[in-house]
């Protein structure tokens, strides 16, 4: 079996102490296999969105260790970390994905100029492509609709060929008509390209475009699904009471 | 309301601790201006207040001018029988310069080297006192000041070698003096002798400067002073020792006043930076607090309502910081005096004077010039829709450029035409209004440079994406996204940068001039000029100078000249010309025969050898054309001893190496003035001779002389540039302030930018930018920031400095300082790179999960 292409062991973050303090994760263990779709889930505060920081590189954890592919995130410094991020990590947020003052091109192939890399230009085409985003190429993110916004985040974290894609609530903000087109895209990244896809979701109908739902609640891990769909998580959420 | 007010400015007071720094800065130097230069002004007083016996003093009736005139010896007999007298007490006063003990001269660099007669008796006039040993009382003995005697090593009964107007003699210290508490005045060098001695060595033979009267108890002043009136001749009068004192008050206070004006100057110039950087804070601070003052507005405040608390916030900050601007000033003042003291410019001491009315000016302005430069951020706020707390509103505001270029230009236009009027009018003003211009035009500048901000960045910033790839590419993005905001910030460098431009043009300009007036009109090969630029205070050159050297058979001509006052008959008004100082007061020269074989005096018209004919005068072409005057018309001028003559025009000239309208020839100038120290000696070699070769045999000459230099055409025109030099050094120093406001303001700016940019640097810190590659983006921001504003000042700087230039005329070639701006540039560059550090430091530190979390 292959090395997971992420995961945590008993991995714990707690924030504050004593009377405040708030137990984020709590002893989780999870691992996410390489070229499937998986999705988290789980109400607010339930560590979800922690969990994907954490393993992301993003935030450290309180004990426990976390895992990109063989890599222990623990033993890294600063720099080595933005050195991950930059090499095998793709991000999609909520909000707030793209520079404003970069057209979407720039924007795509953000991570690979701060490296100082080479574009693989039919890459680029390829994903441009499968994104739909052809003709947006040269348009700021102040001309663009919030589903176009979010494809072109989408292809910037394609298009450096991660090893991981973390997606945290990336169909969120949009309309019903746009998220279903973002997560369309998505799944034929998986499909088409292997990529390996954690997002972070609430949203039943989003998560049913996943492999694997992985249910959280208070810090730890609860509950699995394989091969889901929107009426099979939304009787599992109601069954865990979330 | 209030309350919002005091904890709004409490809340951001990280925020708007750079504009306080500003203010207290500015406020700090206004207050400091005042307290020092009131400081002076008491301290001196306090000499002026003692109480004296002297009831008059007889003296020549000068009118006006430097010189001090004589009165004959005779006239000590004469005073000593009237009735009602009881002491006369001559002295004299001229100038003698110390040597040190290497034999270099002492001082001579502005502070004037004074000697003086002073006997027991006449302590009284002078408030000098006697530190150690004692009065001098024959010849051979000196008693000098304190500050000399201890700088450079005299002790009692040491010898010392003073410069008289006869050469060089030896003395000894019998005693040291100092004024009050002070060791020196204010860096003059004094020597006192006896009467007869001074009389002997300061050449003045068989006359006195002038005769001290003590009145009988109980007599009549009025009727003494009437009695000896009676027994005056001409040209000499008798003056109440209470206006002796107030004459000398007046000088102080002339004196002070120019002085405590320089420095205001300089204060109003960091004011006026100052109000840039607080406006542009203000500005930026209101914008992020749209979502806040939304709220506000979703609550019920009306848009006039948000305008106070604006303004209100401002105020609180104002108060705040001019208050401790005032006390930083008082600091400031005492300062200056401790530095002063240690360059050797000693005042008496005593404590500092502050007086209310520099805490009200300095409260005041600090207050109004804040709140003024807060009022279009607070109008700005009042637009701000209630909706703004709810959602996060980009302002991509897109007000009307064009509207702003009109305004703009108008302003500049109105700023230009006070800086003519100023420059070429023949107001009173002329200074105030020559710098009430460069500000409307400073101001009209920086409301239309938002328009270029976008070019300038995009080009000059083009190399930065192939430097630097998409950090380099961000940098310049993020300068020019906000072009209002980039202007303004690099705005307040632009004066700054302006202003050191102007000097620097006026400097060039003024070296061009003399290099080119040395090379086209100078024939001699050789000058003789004291050492440090010769003005009549320091003693000038002896007349021996130049008769030695006519005797060296390598030398052909040895001319010389001096320098005197005149002024037009009359009221002591000034002519239609633009260079007239004060009251009325102008200079000539006074030159011998020799003067057109040393120098091309360019005669246009008449003849230059009929100026040996008495009642003669020349006058420069410029001058000449102006007042209407050629040749054979009559000139009325009046010299200082109060005469007024007729001259006849014998030649126009057009020479500017003398910087005189007016010439006579020396034997006429011995007619008016008794100045007898020559100005310069230009000396032509004679046929045939190497200038390499003759050179021993003439500085053999000069040697003897210690305040004399030698120097030939291009030694004297280094030594005029290095002089100008340290003018341009010493006011850039000044002007630095305002730079290093400005580079503040820029860090300020770009700090408070950062904070707006939180997310998307969060974003590239997600997506692997390192921090090192942060701070390389904020660093290049901020040159190409800093940059803009330095070019802006320079182009604004170079067009100001030829202004001035061109309207002083005389003469003067412009010059374009190149080097310097280069260099300006560089340190621009280099400032931004400075200002960017701590920004970029904590723009690096940001925790990139607090960047990108989303509420």
């Amino acid at each position: 079996m292959n090395a997971p292409a992420a995961r945590v062991e008993d991995a714990s973050k707690v924030y504050g102490e004593g009377d405040v303090m708030v137990r984020a994760l709590d002893g989780m263990t999870v691992a996410f296999e390489k070229g499937r779709f998986s999705a988290i889930m789980g109400p607010s505060g339930s560590g979800k969105s922690t969990l994907l920081h954490c393993i992301a590189g993003l935030d450290t954890l309180t004990s426990g260790s976390a895992y990109i592919g063989d890599v222990r995130l623990g033993d890294l410094n600063d720099r080595q970390l933005t050195m991950l991020r930059r090499e095998k990590v793709g991000f999609v947020f909520q909000a707030f994905n793209l520079i404003p003052t970069l057209d979407a091109a720039e924007n795509i192939t953000l991570p690979i100029d701060i490296a100082g890399g080479d574009l693989d230009q039919a890459w680029f085409d390829t994903v441009v492509e499968t994104m739909s985003l052809r003709d947006r190429l040269r348009h700021r993110p102040a001309e663009l609709s919030g589903g176009q916004v979010q494809r072109v985040a989408a292809a910037r974290a394609l298009v450096a060929r991660p090893e991981i894609v973390f997606a945290d609530e990336p169909s969120g903000n949009l309309d019903s008509k746009s998220a279903d087109e973002l997560m369309r895209f998505l799944r034929r990244a998986v499909d088409d390209f292997g990529q390996t896809i954690v997002m972070v979701t609430h949203d039943p109908k989003v998560a049913a475009f996943s492999d694997r739902v992985v249910f959280l609640a208070d810090g730890r891990c609860i509950d699995e699904m394989e091969g889901p769909t929107a009426e099979t998580i939304l009787d599992r959420m109601k069954a865990l009471g979330g | 309301m209030l309350r919002l007010a005091l904890k709004g400015a409490v809340g951001h007071k990280g925020r708007l601790f750079l504009m306080a720094m500003a203010i207290v800065l500015g406020v700090a130097f206004i207050a400091g201006s005042y307290v020092f230069t009131d400081t002076m002004k008491d301290s001196f007083d306090v000499l002026f207040e003692q109480e004296t016996s002297v009831d008059l003093v007889v003296r020549a009736d000068v009118e006006f001018g430097y010189g001090s005139g004589r009165v004959p010896e005779s006239l000590v007999e004469s005073l000593e029988g009237l009735p009602g007298v009881a002491e006369v007490l001559p002295s004299v006063y001229g100038f003698a310069q110390p040597l040190d003990k290497t034999g270099k001269p002492i001082g001579g660099l502005g502070p004037p080297n004074l000697a003086y007669s002073w006997s027991e008796a006449e302590a009284e006039l002078t408030e000098v006192v006697l530190r150690e040993g004692r009065i001098p009382q024959e010849l051979g003995e000196v008693a000098i000041d304190a500050y000399t005697a201890s700088e450079y090593g005299f002790a009692l009964g040491d010898p010392i070698d003073l410069l008289l107007p006869s050469g060089v003699r030896t003395f000894f210290v019998v005693g040291t003096a100092g004024y009050g508490d002070a060791d020196n005045l204010l860096g003059a060098t004094v020597v006192l002798f006896d009467v007869d001695t001074a009389q002997l060595v300061l050449g003045f033979w068989d006359e006195y400067s002038q005769i001290a009267i003590v009145a009988d108890e109980g007599a009549d002043p009025e009727q003494v002073q009437q009695a000896v009136q009676g027994v005056l001749p001409d040209g000499v009068e008798a003056v109440s020792a209470s206006e002796i004192i107030a004459e000398g008050r007046e000088g102080v206070e002339q004196g002070v006043g120019f002085f405590n004006t320089l420095l205001l100057a300089f204060a109003g110039i960091g004011i006026f930076v100052g109000a840039f950087l607080i406006q542009n804070t203000y500005r930026i601070v209101v914008a992020q607090r749209t979502r806040e003052l939304g709220m506000l507005r979703a609550v019920g405040a009306t848009g006039r309502q948000i305008t106070w608390l604006v303004i209100l916030e401002a105020l609180v900050v104002a108060l705040i910081a001019s208050a401790v601007g005032v006390g930083a000033g008082v600091g400031l003042a005492v300062g200056l005096r401790a530095l002063m003291g240690l360059m050797g410019m000693d005042f008496p001491g005593g404590s500092l004077t502050v007086l209310p009315r520099t805490v009200i000016v300095a409260m005041l302005v600090g207050t109004v010039v804040t709140v003024l430069s807060a009022i279009l951020p607070a109008r700005k706020a009042s637009k701000i829709p209630p909706v703004a707390a709810l959602r996060e509103l980009e302002s991509t505001y897109f007000k009307s450029l064009r509207l702003r270029a009109v305004v703009g230009a108008g302003i500049f236009l109105l700023g230009l035409a006070l800086l003519l009027f100023g420059l070429y009018a023949d107001l009173g003003n002329a200074l105030l209004l020559t710098g009430i211009g460069a500000g409307v035009i400073f101001i009209g500048v920086s409301t239309v440079a938002p328009l270029f901000a976008r070019q300038f960045g995009m080009v000059v910033g083009s190399p930065l994406p192939r430097a630097f790839g998409v950090t380099g590419r961000l940098s310049r993005e993020n300068a020019v996204r906000k072009p209002r905001r980039t202007a303004a910030t690099a705005s307040a460098l632009m004066i700054g940068v302006a202003l050191v431009t102007v000097v620097a043009t006026i400097v060039a300009s003024a070296k061009a001039s003399v290099e080119g007036t040395v090379r086209d009109e100078v024939i001699g090969e050789y000058q003789v000029e004291p050492t440090s630029f010769g003005s009549v205070f320091t003693g000038g050159l002896s007349t021996e100078i130049a008769s030695r050297l006519r005797a060296l058979p390598e030398v052909a001509v040895a001319s010389t000249y001096r320098v005197g006052e005149w002024r037009v008959p009359g009221t002591g008004e000034d002519l239609d010309t633009a260079y007239a100082t004060q009251a009325g007061v102008r200079s000539l020269i006074a030159v011998d025969q020799g003067a057109d074989e040393v120098v091309r005096l360019g005669v246009s018209s008449g003849d230059f050898t009929d100026l040996a004919r008495p009642g003669t005068v020349m006058l420069h072409e410029d001058f000449a054309a102006e007042e209407g005057l050629g040749v054979g018309d009559a000139f009325p001028i009046e010299f200082p001893d109060g005469s007024s003559e007729d001259l006849e025009v014998v030649a126009v000239y057009g020479a500017d190496l003398f910087g005189s309208d007016v010439v006579i020839s020396l034997d006429a100038f011995a007619g008016h003035y008794d100045w007898d120290r020559d100005q310069m000696v230009i000396i032509r070699l004679a046929e045939g001779v190497d200038p390499e070769a003759a050179r021993p045999a003439l500085e053999a000459v000069v040697a003897d002389y210690p305040n004399a230099e030698l120097n030939n055409a291009e030694e004297y025109v280094d030594k005029v540039a290095s002089q100008l030099d340290l003018v341009l050094n010493v006011l850039t120093g000044m002007l630095a302030m305002a730079i290093v406001i400005a580079l503040l303001g820029i860090a300020n700016t770009l700090a408070l930018s950062i904070m707006e940019r939180k997310r998307e640097i969060g974003l590239l810190r997600a997506v692997g930018m390192t921090r090192r590659q942060v701070r390389r983006m904020i660093r290049w921001e901020a040159v190409l920031i800093a940059v803009f504003g330095a070019v802006i000042g320079m182009l604004v700087g170079v067009g100001l400095g030829v202004a001035v230039v061109t309207a002083i005329g005389a003469g003067l070639q412009v010059a374009v300082p190149w080097f310097n701006l280069a260099i300006y540039l560089v340190l621009a560059a280099l400032g931004g790179v400075v200002a960017s550090v701590i920004p970029g430091w904590r723009g690096s530190r940001l925790d990139v999960l607090d960047a990108i979390a989303y509420e």
